[in-house]
């Protein structure tokens, strides 16, 4: 018999997110180049920005932490969609008897994963690099959970819409057009987040819920939007359509 | 789930189109496929096939008409339904980095997290004559049609009621395509309805109970195997091939 | 009732323009200046209402998106293109006038203040919509109205943006303490711009519509010929 619905979806969240990791784990190959390129952006950052003194660096540290973020994320997200399309495996999962909703589950927290890898780099990097970022280093659980949280917001809207580029068959040029402003409001919450972490801002745990608040709106719109995106939902048909329907396939009929 | 209360044959589109723009796709297409029967679908390339295919599988919502399954109107093909029908498409659609046996066996363990059942993986594959020591290799390895036989043996792995191949047998050599084809019917025998599209006359005149052609969207002509004459069959049969062309894919 | 809906935006344009003029010479005429910003206060009776007619496109472009998702409905597809068309114009226009009333005000045409920024970014959002619709396959229409719910989605943030972030931006109380001559200034100068914008609104929709019409159309000749 059938298992309920949340019952399925936990399972079934569980084995896709395995097998993600299975297949990471056989090859690397998006651990590999995400944190290559998050070593290379810092190091552009470090030639670029290595003179400032601390007070500068103060207001930049936060740009330069989620900037990178969006940067990889992108990355992270074309390469990991980009595998799907290649063999055509996200529409197997989409025709299996499957919850859509597991399909993206597993997606984002793999992606999360990926680039929760990077930021295990980015943050000591940056951390070391400016004088500013030494708090990163005196506070690591708040640093933690404002990393957590800023990536989860993250993906939670960009696997929706690299899924449903991916799945549309739409042009990968667009997927860095629609993430970059999508993705800015977490991006920005993020951000001032993490300046009221470099201040030592007494408010610092409000900021945190209030991301945490975010990342459930955006977690709830991306669940909801996923399935809709990915293959249609079906019109509900009001009565006059039905109607209209029946009538036309009588047309159908009389012609010869 | 054979076990599950009303079966979903027979499944009737009704009028059935879909378009992208001025590009009509799909128009106005009827068509029934019965338990224990396959069906060919056979057109040229762009005739619509692989789009009717998705409508079936309900990775399309088409855009008017109306699909029955079991004579139950559907709206979404929910998970209900998509347990028990099975789709192989034009690729294999196989984890390249996982082995033959991880494709399936992720497939059934999903299958089982949902409550529903699933045959071993090494019992169906050895049913397609695939290599047992070719199992644990992974797919990005395989040969296209030995690929081609996991993403089958994925789709029969679960008793489908109703198993959609699109162009199955291509890149398969003759041996390939008679095991496929001995597949398939083993598949019909057991009760399930089969659409099968493909440019391999000869099988389709093998195997299939009925041949549809679909020119431009629209569903054109329909010869059915009369019990009583087969050669009356193969002589309509390939007037309806012959409309179609040469066996442009088939090398 | 095809011909009652044509009806329609020519009264819209009917009604909207004395109003303009009305509200234009008042504004120029016989409002006084504002004592601290000067002449360059003006800009607010243009500013304001396209900012709010821009987030009020972006609140229709999503909701129409919205029903094009859950019912299919090429009409709804039509509306949220139309909305989110005017809704570019309007936000193109607050980025262009915040800037000079800000030069004017504070000294400096941008402080990055968050109401400021989000409002970029809705426009951005709405820009990036657009891109989709237009240069998207067909399969891309669903993620396209997805864009656009997130768009709509963005609005509210945006107002919760400015109550976070205590700025230099003017909160979103300016307009209750304004002297009454102001208001009589303000009202009349939303109604026209929002009369003019639905006009243009309401042309958009009908002309996308009647191309998906055109097609169908088309598509029916095509069928009939065959």
């Amino acid at each position: 018999m059938l298992h309920l619905a949340p019952v399925r979806l936990l399972r079934q969240s569980l084995l896709l997110l395995r097998s993600e990791l299975r297949q990471e784990l056989r090859d690397l190959e998006l651990v590999l180049t995400s944190t290559f390129f998050t070593l290379v952006v810092l190091g552009m950052f470090y030639l670029s920005f290595a003179a400032l003194e601390k007070k500068h660096t103060l207001p930049a540290v936060p740009g330069l932490l989620w900037l990178t973020v969006a940067f990889v994320g992108t990355i992270t997200l074309t390469r990991a969609f980009d595998r799907e399309r290649e063999a055509d495996t996200l529409r197997a999962l989409l025709a299996a008897p499957v919850e859509r909703l597991a399909i993206y589950v597993a997606k984002a927290g793999s992606t999360l994963l990926v680039l929760l890898v990077c930021c295990a780099l980015l943050v000591p990097g940056l951390a070391s690099m400016f004088p500013a970022g030494q708090v990163f280093w005196d506070m690591p659980l708040e640093t933690a959970a404002l990393v957590v949280l800023g990536c989860l917001g993250y993906v939670a809207i960009g696997t929706l819409f690299a899924a449903g580029l991916a799945g549309g068959g739409g042009k990968n040029m667009l997927l860095a057009v629609i993430l970059y402003p999508v993705t800015t409001p977490v991006l920005m919450f993020a951000l001032v987040t993490t300046r009221a972490l470099l201040d030592n801002n007494p408010n610092l745990p409000s900021y945190l819920g209030q991301m945490a608040a975010l990342d459930v709106i955006l977690l709830g719109v991306g669940a909801l939007l996923f399935e809709p995106v990915l293959v249609g939902s079906a019109p509900a048909r009001s009565a006059a359509a039905a109607q209209r329907a029946a009538r036309a396939g009588a047309r159908r009929q009389e012609s010869p | 789930m054979t076990g599950a209360p009303a079966p979903i044959t027979p499944i009737v589109l009704r009028s059935v189109s879909q378009r992208f723009g001025r590009k009509v796709v799909l128009r106005g297409v009827d068509l029934e496929l019965r338990a224990g029967s396959i069906t060919g679908l056979v057109g040229a390339n762009g005739a619509g096939k692989t789009t009717l295919f998705l409508i079936l599988a309900g990775l399309l919502q088409p855009d008017g008409g109306e699909r029955r399954f079991g004579g139950r109107e559907v709206g979404d093909v929910d998970l209900e339904l998509r347990a028990r029908l099975a789709f192989v498409a034009h690729a294999p659609q196989l984890y390249p980095g996982l082995s033959a046996r991880a494709n399936l066996e992720l497939f059934a363990e999903l299958r089982r997290a949902a409550g529903l059942s699933s045959r071993p993986a090494d019992d169906v594959l050895r049913g397609l004559g695939l290599p047992v020591d070719a199992l644990d290799r992974p797919v990005s390895t395989f040969s296209r049609g030995m690929a081609q036989r996991v993403a089958l043996a994925r789709a029969v792995a679960g008793d489908p009621e109703l198993l959609l191949l699109d162009e199955p047998f291509t890149a398969l050599d003759a041996r390939g395509r008679s095991q496929l084809a001995g597949a398939l019917l083993a598949e019909r025998d057991r009760g399930a309805a089969i659409l099968l599209s493909s440019h391999d006359q000869g099988t389709l005149l093998r195997v299939c109970d009925r041949l549809v052609l679909l020119e431009a969207g629209a569903i054109v002509r329909e010869v059915e195997r009369g019990g009583d004459d087969p050669a009356a069959f193969a002589v309509r049969a390939a007037a309806v091939l012959d409309a179609v062309g040469p066996d442009d894919h088939a090398a | 009732m095809k011909r009652k809906s044509e009806l329609v935006v020519p009264l819209l344009f009917v009604a909207a323009a004395p109003l303009v003029v009305y509200s234009v010479q008042r504004v120029f005429l016989h409002t006084p200046n504002e004592r601290t910003m000067g002449t360059a206060f003006k800009i607010f009776f243009f500013h304001v209402p396209m900012g709010w007619l821009c987030m009020l496109m972006a609140l229709i472009s999503g909701i129409a998106a919205y029903v094009q998702l859950r019912r299919r409905s090429r009409t709804a597809g039509a509306v949220a293109l139309a909305a989110a068309e005017i809704g570019f114009l309007g936000g193109l226009g607050v980025l262009l006038t915040g800037p000079i009333w800000g030069h004017a005000t504070w000294g400096t045409p941008w402080t990055g203040d968050a109401r400021q920024v989000t409002t970029a970014l809705l426009w951005l959002v709405i820009a990036a919509y657009l891109l989709l619709r237009h240069f998207g396959q067909h399969a891309s229409e669903r993620l396209a109205a997805a864009l656009a719910i997130f768009g709509a989605v963005n609005v509210p943030l945006i107002y919760y943006a400015v109550k976070l972030w205590k700025t230099t931006h003017p909160t979103t109380g300016v307009v209750a303490k304004l002297p009454p001559e102001m208001w009589a200034t303000f009202w009349p100068g939303l109604a026209a711009l929002l009369l003019v914008s639905f006009g243009l609104f309401a042309i958009r929709a009908r002309q996308l519509i009647l191309a998906g019409e055109l097609d169908e159309a088309y598509v029916r000749l095509e069928d009939s010929r065959a």
